[in-house]
């Protein structure tokens, strides 16, 4: 396994990470986040897909809907430790 | 104020449901969008979750596929697994579990798999209440061949095998099952992936027969036949067609792309599985 | 041990019961459905777990689920039902599964005649399923060999972690004869090797020197992965031909490298016969009846029987056969067994004696075409 391009997005209470290279582009996320803190950055993975940037991170509630619709173990979200 | 950082990570345990996968196969073979992963890893935290109360050990949990995209979760689970035959996955699954119940089975299957070629392997297993979970992948269609028509294809459409519509019309799993007494038949999306993890989380810990139908996007092949090939737009078509109810009946259970797609748990028993009755014995009359 | 007086198909299910069977799987068809009455009766007394399923494919593949959950595990049928099974068969043989199949053969094709026999089926029994392959197939001529030749079954299935073929027919099936049938402590009694490696190194088809792989089961904390795709040592879908050749080859040699353990057989009256009969199961006992009529009239002849008819040890035969001016190959069907006669004996004069029979040739009916050839 060679190395992997890892997004973070972090705010004062939640880091959403994207592992970019093993999002395959679905939008999934992107159009489920209730918050829009995902946006399509135009940036391409090693193997040719378009993963989401965490831009907005400061939107982010934690609700985790993007985990949890992701097909692709690619995005998770953590709370932020105080 | 949110900061924005990238890195390049080396080989190891990244995500949270990285510790039950096996790494060097991801990512996996499944298109974008497709619900297989989600099925997946909303399994994984339902396992988790059970392992963590110490309901279920990680060592004793077997995922048994047949053939087709569904059946391909063997490969990326880190746990027990065998990718089986088409269709026989519910009787190498009911071998195993009666030479060896300890052992908690789940079986993975899609549409084809576990009601066409599988058919009477399910009616059977679903006659004798046996210890099985059998999760199936209902996406409409045959879509690791390509795209022919399966048991719940939608009446009237295009498939490769029915060019001028398809005759037929889709099985609804859940009413056959209804002939049986099992133990716990549920619908599920994975639209609403919250409401699957209840639901696998609560079949985890029963016994008996378990049948879960996890209404599913194919982007690729079945978004394809019905001009929906971006993951979003067939996603929020699936959408618009599903919905819960608290506690539906079989009247509510009709596979019905065009009118709505009951989702929703159809049927809780608690009678005794049938590795119980092998093992305990029954009353001879 | 006892001394009893029983039929074939009872001394299988008696035979696997002390071979450590603890999992059958099967479906009622004649003349087979005797053995798991038999054993739905007695095996969960030893332990053991008799199930009757929905048709022979879900028997064949809760067999093989069952033996990779751990347990030795059986099936048994006829014609009809064997053909359900040979794609269960293939999985078996590439997921290298320890596992018996008594194939009672019975007269076909297809529904044919349920109560009678046959022995056409032979090379059904060593090539049903698609795909390169070789898997061992005995075949009993007599209580007694049923008995042990069922126990060598599962030993060999165990040894070798492959699918063994116990074939017998509907004579042998129902044939009362004396027999001594022994304990598992009077036996050897192979079981399938466990791995020595901890779970991080193993894979699940890394063959060791004799060029078997151990095998985990579920429930072990190996993770196993039992795969029906072609695969490399670790268990994973490769697409290869390097892949496909190393595998064709595990699976191949495996059982060719142990052909000494495998291949049986009985003489008669070989030594310096210039007449040599073959034949196996149920013929061979009225080829050894019409060979020592011969010899009561002067007659060098012997005979060759086959307990086990693949994989054939070759060199072996051409020894027996060395000294012999004509060959005559014994078999109720229309002629199958000859055919490798003929070829491993090529420099020899090979007659095939082919008589259709719904019990077994008759003496007199192989003595009449032999008598012509002598």
């Amino acid at each position: 396994m060679s190395e992997t391009l890892v997004i973070r997005g972090t705010s004062s209470k939640y880091r959403i990470t994207v592992i970019a290279d093993r999002c395959k582009g679905c939008g999934i996320c992107v159009l489920v986040c209730p918050t829009k803190v995902l946006v399509d950055g135009g940036e391409y993975n090693k193997y040719g897909y378009r993963y989401p940037l965490p831009e907005n991170a400061e939107k982010c509630i934690g609700c985790r809907l993007c985990e949890y619709s992701c097909p692709d173990f690619a995005i998770f979200v953590e709370v932020v430790e105080d | 104020m949110a900061v924005v950082s990238k890195e390049k990570v080396g080989a190891k345990p990244i995500h949270p449901l990285d510790r039950f996968l096996r790494l060097d196969r991801i990512p996996t073979l499944w298109c974008p969008g497709c619900g297989l992963g989600v099925i997946l890893g909303t399994l994984l935290r339902a396992i988790s979750r059970r392992v963590e109360e110490r309901k279920l050990r990680p060592d004793r949990v077997v995922f048994v596929t047949g053939i087709g995209c569904t059946a391909r979760t063997t490969f990326y689970v880190g746990f027990d697994g065998a990718h089986t035959l088409h269709g026989r996955a519910i009787a190498f699954a009911t071998g195993a579990k009666l030479a060896n119940p300890e052992l908690e089975l789940i079986v993975l299957g899609g549409d084809g798999d576990i009601a066409g070629i599988g058919g009477n392997h399910l009616i059977h297993a679903a006659r004798r209440n046996m210890d099985l979970l059998v999760i199936m992948n209902t996406n409409f269609i045959y879509a690791m061949t390509g795209g022919q028509a399966a048991p719940t294809t939608p009446e009237g459409l295009y498939t490769t095998t029915t060019p001028r519509g398809n005759p037929e019309k889709p099985v609804n799993v859940i009413r056959l099952l209804s002939a049986f007494d099992v133990n716990y038949v549920a619908r599920a999306s994975t639209i609403y992936p919250h409401l699957l993890e209840q639901y696998l989380y609560k079949a985890l810990g029963m016994k008996g027969f378990r049948f879960i139908e996890v209404v599913s996007t194919c982007p690729e092949v079945f978004g394809r036949h019905i001009g929906m090939r971006s993951p979003t737009a067939l996603y929020s078509e699936l959408k618009k067609r599903i919905r819960v109810k608290a506690k539906p009946g079989i009247e509510d259970s009709a596979l019905d792309w065009s009118r709505g797609i009951v989702l929703g748990e159809y049927i809780e028993n608690d009678y005794p599985g049938y590795t119980e009755l092998m093992f305990r014995g029954v009353e001879r009359k | 041990m006892r001394r009893v007086y029983a039929r074939g198909n009872e001394a299988i299910a008696e035979a696997a019961i002390t071979a450590g069977l603890k999992f059958y799987a099967g479906y009622p068809i004649t003349p087979t459905s005797d053995i798991m009455e038999y054993l739905a009766e007695r095996l969960p007394d030893r332990g053991g777990l008799m199930v009757q399923f929905e048709d022979e494919i879900a028997s064949i593949n809760a067999a093989i689920g069952a033996s990779w959950a751990g347990a030795k595990s059986m099936t048994a049928t006829s014609g009809p039902g064997f053909s359900l099974m040979v794609e269960g068969i293939g999985f078996a043989v590439i997921t290298e599964t320890p596992l018996v199949i008594a194939y009672v053969m019975r007269a076909g094709p297809s529904t044919g005649i349920p109560t009678k026999s046959t022995q056409a089926d032979l090379l059904q029994a060593r090539f049903g399923a698609h795909g390169d392959y070789i898997i061992p197939v005995y075949a009993p001529s007599s209580v007694q060999e049923a008995f042990d030749l069922t126990i060598k079954a599962f030993n060999t299935a165990e040894k070798l972690r492959t699918p063994v073929i116990l074939l017998s027919d509907a004579v042998i099936a129902h044939l009362w004869e004396t027999a001594v049938f022994r304990e598992p402590s009077e036996v050897e009694i192979v079981s399938r090797k466990k791995p020595k490696t901890r779970p991080e190194y193993y894979k699940p088809y890394e063959p060791e020197e004799d060029y078997v792989a151990p095998m985990a089961c579920f429930g072990e904390g190996y993770k196993v992965i039992v795969e029906s795709l072609t695969h490399d040592e670790k268990g994973y879908y490769r697409q290869d031909t390097p892949t496909q050749r190393r595998m064709i080859e595990r699976l191949t040699k495996k059982v060719l490298y142990n052909i000494d353990y495998v291949f049986e057989y009985d003489t008669y009256y070989t030594e310096y016969a210039d007449y040599i009969f073959v034949s196996f199961g149920s013929s061979a006992r009225s080829v050894l009846s019409a060979v020592r009529e011969l010899r009561r009239k002067g007659v060098k002849a012997g005979l060759l029987k086959l307990k086990t008819l693949w994989p054939l040890d070759e060199d072996r035969v051409r020894n027996v056969c060395r000294r012999a001016k004509r060959v005559f190959v014994v078999e109720n069907n229309i002629g199958k067994l000859v055919w490798d006669v003929e070829r491993i004996l090529r420099d020899k004069e090979v007659f095939s004696i082919s008589i259709i029979d719904l019990d077994l040739p008759t003496p007199d009916e192989v003595l009449e075409v032999a008598m012509e050839w002598l």
